[in-house]
């Protein structure tokens, strides 16, 4: 037999092609002959056809019960999915949602490690939190932490803030880490943040009055940019993600010096916000840990929309001033004049 | 490398390792089989076992030992046991040892239909 002529059913096939020219001759003692031979072919088929149909209907239940295994495997799965489902929206709400996401998506580093990185600090605290507490029942204040708490953390989480932790009525977000937009981006939305919260806080202490909360829950507000140690403190057993640093305790003393219902900012943060938010200086200063006296600017409210500059040139040599004089201390006012003076001399004598 | 009555074919994914000697009179099949093309694979296969009843020189050992087999391997492994039907006819003892994997029936049951379908063999039905 040649190797390239094989066919499964290569001698059924030659049996059936003799047929034709035998039954053609018509001779009796060959169409016998012929018949035995094609009879005991067909039996042969008839057998090995039942071996194979047998074997496939094994095959067959085989698969159907692995069919089955894997439907009841699939459905294990999905409870267990659905169960760890469950438990990662009860995790979410003890974690900052970008290292929840972040760890989830298996991106986290759980390792104790930290960086320096420049971050915008913000710290919240309830006045008076403990004498408004003791004219409260337990449930009423309950109530009313709670709500405040989640329209400020709803508030965070929109503006991209990472809330670091609660403590008793203080409240410590930062921007910048782990995700990050720059820090004059990072600022900015934490300011725009500070003022929605204060904004949402008055139409809150509006709702409880109505409801019979007579001295509702004001705050004071404190915000700082500026380098910070971020990542993972703790140990191997327990870490907390979470920022340290002379910085951040700077963004709590502006807190605590800052108005009730009113935001203290550091220069550092009020350089990025200054066309957001119009301000007054509040002084300077100093604490353990930061070698430079601080300067202090208290927010008075936003800047009106599409407030024009208070003077603007434009020349068609390509030149552009436009210079809003509310924002310039009298120095600095003095000092650009003699600037500008000195540069129209140059001009005027052909220079 | 295999000659006409010799093989050495390695296993691949979708074929069985197969070993051939005349000189030893040693058949061996082992692994999975559902080739794409079972009359190309099986032909050198087939072809080999029909020269065995003249080229043998000892009594021939066959060991299989397959995890799965499609049907239409099964159609070509019958032209094999053909073949070890006919050496057994020449004069050459012939013992074939099928092994199964201890759970499983179905490779148990086919190993048995092949018992029955060549009664003329001396086939051992071993589970390992």
């Amino acid at each position: 037999m040649d190797d390239s002529l094989f066919d499964l059913y290569d001698r059924e096939k030659l049996l059936l092609a003799e047929g034709p020219a035998i039954l053609e001759r018509g001779i009796e003692s060959e169409i016998r002959a012929f018949a035995e031979r094609l009879f005991e072919r067909f039996a042969r088929v008839v057998r090995e056809n039942e071996d194979l149909t047998r074997h496939s209907d094994r095959q067959e239940q085989r698969l159907v019960k692995l069919n089955q295994n894997l439907k009841t495997q699939t459905h294990e799965l999905d409870i267990r999915k659905t169960e760890l489902e469950n438990l990662s929206k009860q995790l979410a709400k003890y974690l900052p949602p970008q290292i929840h996401e972040a760890l989830f998506a298996g991106n986290h580093d759980t390792r104790i490690a930290t960086r320096r990185k420049k971050l915008t600090v913000f710290f919240s605290d309830i006045k008076g939190f403990t004498q408004t507490s003791e004219n409260l029942q337990p449930e009423a204040l309950t109530e009313y932490l709670n709500e405040y708490f989640s329209e400020m953390t709803q508030i965070a989480l929109a503006h991209g803030a990472t809330i670091d932790k609660y403590m008793g009525d203080a409240m410590m977000v930062f921007f910048g880490d782990p995700e990050t937009r720059g820090v004059r981006e990072d600022a900015r939305a934490c300011v725009e943040m500070a003022l929605s919260m204060l904004e949402r806080l008055a139409e809150l202490q509006q709702r409880w009055r109505n409801d019979g909360f007579e001295n509702p829950f004001e705050i004071r507000i404190g915000i700082n940019t500026g380098y910070c140690n971020v990542g993972n403190f703790g140990s191997d057993q327990r870490l907390s993600y979470t920022i340290i640093g002379g910085e951040v305790n700077l963004a709590q003393r502006l807190e605590s010096n800052a108005d009730v219902g009113g935001i203290l900012m550091s220069y550092e943060t009020w350089v990025h916000v200054q066309d957001l938010v119009d301000v007054e200086p509040r002084g300077a200063i100093s604490m353990k840990g930061i070698a430079r006296n601080v300067m202090t600017y208290g927010v008075t409210g936003r800047k009106k929309p599409h407030q024009q500059p208070s003077y603007a040139l434009r020349h068609p040599a390509g030149i552009s001033i436009e210079l809003d004089t509310a924002v310039l201390d009298a120095d600095t006012k003095v000092k650009l004049a003699d600037q500008l003076s000195e540069l129209a001399d140059r001009l005027r004598a052909g220079h | 490398m295999s000659t006409a009555t010799d093989l050495q074919i390695a296993a691949t994914e979708r074929t069985p390792e197969i070993h051939l000697s005349a000189s030893t009179g040693l058949f061996s099949m082992k692994g999975e089989s559902y080739p794409e093309d079972v009359a190309a694979f099986y032909g050198q296969v087939v072809h080999a076992v029909e020269q065995l009843p003249t080229a043998l020189a000892k009594p021939l050992e066959a060991d299989i030992s397959m995890i799965y087999i499609n049907s239409s391997s099964i159609k070509a492994m019958f032209r094999i046991f053909e073949g070890f039907e006919a050496v057994r006819r020449a004069g050459q003892p012939v013992t074939v040892r099928w092994h199964y994997t201890d759970d499983d029936d179905i490779m148990q049951e086919l190993g048995e239909d092949f018992k029955d379908r060549f009664p003329e063999l001396s086939i051992e039905i071993k589970a390992n």
